[in-house]
């Protein structure tokens, strides 16, 4: 009579087991993958933070070198392409920046942006004469921009990516955010496995939102 | 040779780094999720379900007299005027043209935005405020407190309590790595697979890292 509720539980306690290893492993092993862009996000986030820091002061000591060339116009219609005709003969690549036509046509400016560099280009339509300033930054620049580097901006929702890296590091960004929110769904599933922790863990669990839960929305109804 | 630890202290060391790994991933967790979220935001333009444009509604618009001394120092003027309408909040930026008697600044919390526009000569203050949402709240303290501005940054207390709040965030989420790292060194049935995906992560770090960059 008692086998048959005793095996399965037994089977039951098994699976569970599986699925505590399986989202284990997960755990440590995304966690490990991700690891170095954490790094990364961390690091570059601290120095975003406090820009009094000798590492912040990336902009102060930066290069910047000028150039005038000819040019052939490219016979474009719109002004990304305008811009993509100017960067090949120029060799830059990169994101797209702001961009900005004369009201005669007869000059037309634009910025390329990648991480420790930015390209200002200034071109004369009707002299067919091109002024490049490039400004390059150090480690510490490069680490600023990568952790901004997404090539739309929500004060300009009408910004798209041109450049075919912006859309990688996007997506590894994407992918990061994704992942930090799985290790902490599975980082919240291994912790409820654990009876003896619950209580502290729930502790825990709890000033930390309610920490956030304060900032995001007690600013507002307190003081707003 | 100086004597090994006993076995006792690696275990109770393994214990400590375990259950400290767990409560500060517990507690940090909130955390992540907003910056993790606030990402996406940022990458994709994301504001759902309208964002700003449908919470952005003129709560209440109010002209209120002030007595404020003048001063080249803007962020003073904007300082005193925030005291006298008594609205909390971050003074985002203050805007005031050379020889002008006008003075423009918001007064920011997640949320939430105060408009103040300042007339010195008429001693008056015009005040918007309006609700941006929990989507826009979530985007301001990613920012915050950020590069922007740095000379303003950190005007009101709570700000500034947002700033350390978020540099412990960070430094617990690299002390939860170091810690990942050692538990799973531990675990040896984990080294060779764990040691693919370090590797793997780390390769994919540098061929994307060295594409844009170089």
């Amino acid at each position: 009579m008692n086998k048959e509720p005793t095996a399965r539980s037994a089977k039951e306690r098994l699976r569970s087991a599986r699925i505590r290893i399986v989202v284990r492993k997960l755990h440590n092993y995304l966690g490990l993958y991700l690891l170095t862009f954490v790094w990364l996000f961390s690091a570059s986030g601290l120095i975003l933070n406090h820009p009094a820091w000798s590492a912040a002061q990336f902009w102060k000591v930066r290069e910047e070198t000028t150039a005038q060339r000819a040019i052939i116009v490219p016979s474009a219609t719109g002004d990304i392409e305008l811009a993509a005709g100017l960067m090949t003969q120029l060799g830059i690549v990169g994101e797209i920046g702001e961009m900005k036509r004369s009201s005669k046509g007869d000059a037309f400016e634009f910025q390329v942006v990648r991480p420790g560099r930015v390209f200002r280009v200034e071109a004369r339509i009707d002299s067919a004469r091109v002024r490049v300033t490039q400004i390059r930054l150090n480690a510490w620049g490069v680490f600023d921009a990568l952790h901004k580097f997404t090539g739309v901006s929500l004060d300009a929702p009408a910004r798209t990516r041109d450049w075919a890296l912006t859309k990688v590091w996007s997506l590894a960004m994407d992918a990061l955010a994704l992942g930090l929110m799985i290790l902490i769904v599975s980082g919240l599933f291994l912790w409820y496995r654990f009876p003896v922790k619950r209580v502290p863990g729930l502790i825990a669990l709890g000033a930390g939102i309610a920490c956030c839960a304060f900032f995001l929305f007690g600013l507002g109804t307190l003081f707003g | 040779m100086p004597p090994r630890p006993p076995r006792a202290v690696f275990k109770a060391f393994y214990r400590w780094t375990r259950d400290l790994h767990l409560y500060l991933g517990l507690f940090v967790s909130p955390f992540v999720l907003v910056y993790a979220v606030s990402a996406i935001q940022f990458n994709h333009t994301l504001m759902p379900w309208g964002g700003v444009s449908n919470a952005e509604v003129a709560r209440e618009e109010r002209v209120v007299r002030v007595v404020v001394s003048d001063s080249k120092n803007s962020l003073e003027i904007a300082r005193q005027v925030r005291q006298q309408i008594d609205v909390r909040g971050e003074i985002g930026y203050v805007r005031r043209k050379a020889g002008s008697r006008e003075v423009r600044f918001p007064i920011e919390t997640p949320g939430h935005v105060t408009t103040v526009d300042v007339d010195l000569s008429a001693g008056t203050a015009t005040i918007q405020q309006r609700s941006t949402g929990v989507w826009d709240g979530l985007t301001y303290l990613h920012k915050m407190p950020g590069p922007h501005n740095a000379t303003v940054r950190g005007n009101w207390l709570v700000t500034r309590f947002w700033g350390w709040t978020a540099d412990v965030a960070v430094y617990l989420i690299l002390f939860l790595t170091a810690s990942g790292v050692y538990l799973w060194t531990v675990l040896r049935a984990d080294r060779r697979t764990g040691m693919a995906f370090l590797g793997a992560g780390l390769l994919s770090f540098v061929a994307i890292i060295v594409a844009i960059v170089a």
